[in-house]
């Protein structure tokens, strides 16, 4: 969808399995940003 | 009947509103009970999507997308049933039978939203009797048009037949189209991490945008995501994307 919207979009291989497999920077996920997630509990 | 409404409960692709109709055609003639075949109906369907339910609480998303494998655009199978329960909440499980797509969806997207399992139980039943009440009174007030339809096409002989393989052999084409249309989209550039390290490590740095597209599935107290980058609703794409300039490069990452 992204590239259909005219993004120059592209897919890290492996996502964040293969970052973190390389020891690159990670920070954990602000609190606002877990606030507006939906779940029924 | 109860084991293709199960069937269709499950996720496969079987008209279990046809053979409910049917079952409420037989009411009709005195075949068969009514209450009978609506219990069954209902138990096939309450155990199927409890199924699901329990399925999607322990797979997550990853059972969605099996689930949606056979559609044309898989992520687009998935948003579109995330975005009815991000719209209506619970309440998109009394109606949710009545919507091919997210008939399946709905029980296991529940599921992994952790909805309690009672609140699941008690809106998947009344669905699933409106389900199968409505599609059983089709069968059993309009019995005898069904009979005289059945009855022309039994006369009609070789021209139905003719019809609907040209209805069936067009149909499939018209999906051979649409999943071609799509495909184009499917081949999305990859980068690798290596690559991207060396990008943000250079003059290039502010060029890049990393974004997380993760489901709220795998977004918890204790996640962790790349530094630096920033999180997109998945199921709400088309919002989010007026925030993001397109003179960026975009490099997405899920888990």
């Amino acid at each position: 969808m992204l590239r259909e919207e005219g993004f120059n979009a592209f897919v890290i291989v492996g996502g964040l399995a293969a970052w973190r497999k390389a020891g690159n920077p990670l920070e954990p996920v602000p609190r606002d940003d877990l606030v507006k997630l939906p779940t029924f509990s | 009947m109860f084991v293709i409404v199960l069937a269709e409960a499950l996720g496969l692709p079987v008209p279990a509103a046809v053979a409910l109709v049917a079952g409420g055609a037989a009411a009709a003639s005195g075949v068969l009970s009514v209450y009978r075949i609506l219990l069954l109906a209902l138990l096939a369907m309450v155990i199927g999507d409890t199924l699901l339910f329990v399925a999607g609480r322990y797979m997550g998303w990853g059972l969605l997308g099996f689930l949606c494998k056979l559609s044309v655009n898989p992520e687009t199978c998935i948003l579109r049933s995330a975005e009815s329960f991000y719209k209506r909440g619970k309440a998109t499980l009394l109606f949710a039978k009545f919507i091919p797509g997210i008939n399946t969806m709905a029980p296991p997207l529940a599921g992994s939203m952790k909805m309690p399992l009672d609140t699941f139980f008690r809106h998947d039943v009344v669905g699933a009797t409106l389900y199968a009440t409505v599609y059983i009174a089709v069968g059993f007030l309009f019995r005898d048009f069904l009979v005289s339809v059945m009855r022309g096409f039994q006369t009609a002989g070789r021209a139905v037949e003719a019809v609907t393989v040209f209805a069936l052999i067009g149909y499939a084409l018209y999906r051979v189209w649409l999943y071609r249309k799509h495909a184009v989209y499917r081949v999305v550039p990859r980068i690798q991490v290596e690559e991207v390290t060396r990008r943000l490590a250079s003059e290039d740095k502010d060029k890049i945008l990393l974004m997380d597209v993760r489901s709220h599935g795998y977004y918890d107290a204790e996640a962790a995501r790349i530094k630096g980058s920033i999180r997109i609703e998945p199921n709400n794409l088309k919002d989010e994307l007026k925030n993001i300039p397109k003179d960026k490069d975009i490099f997405v990452y899920c888990t």
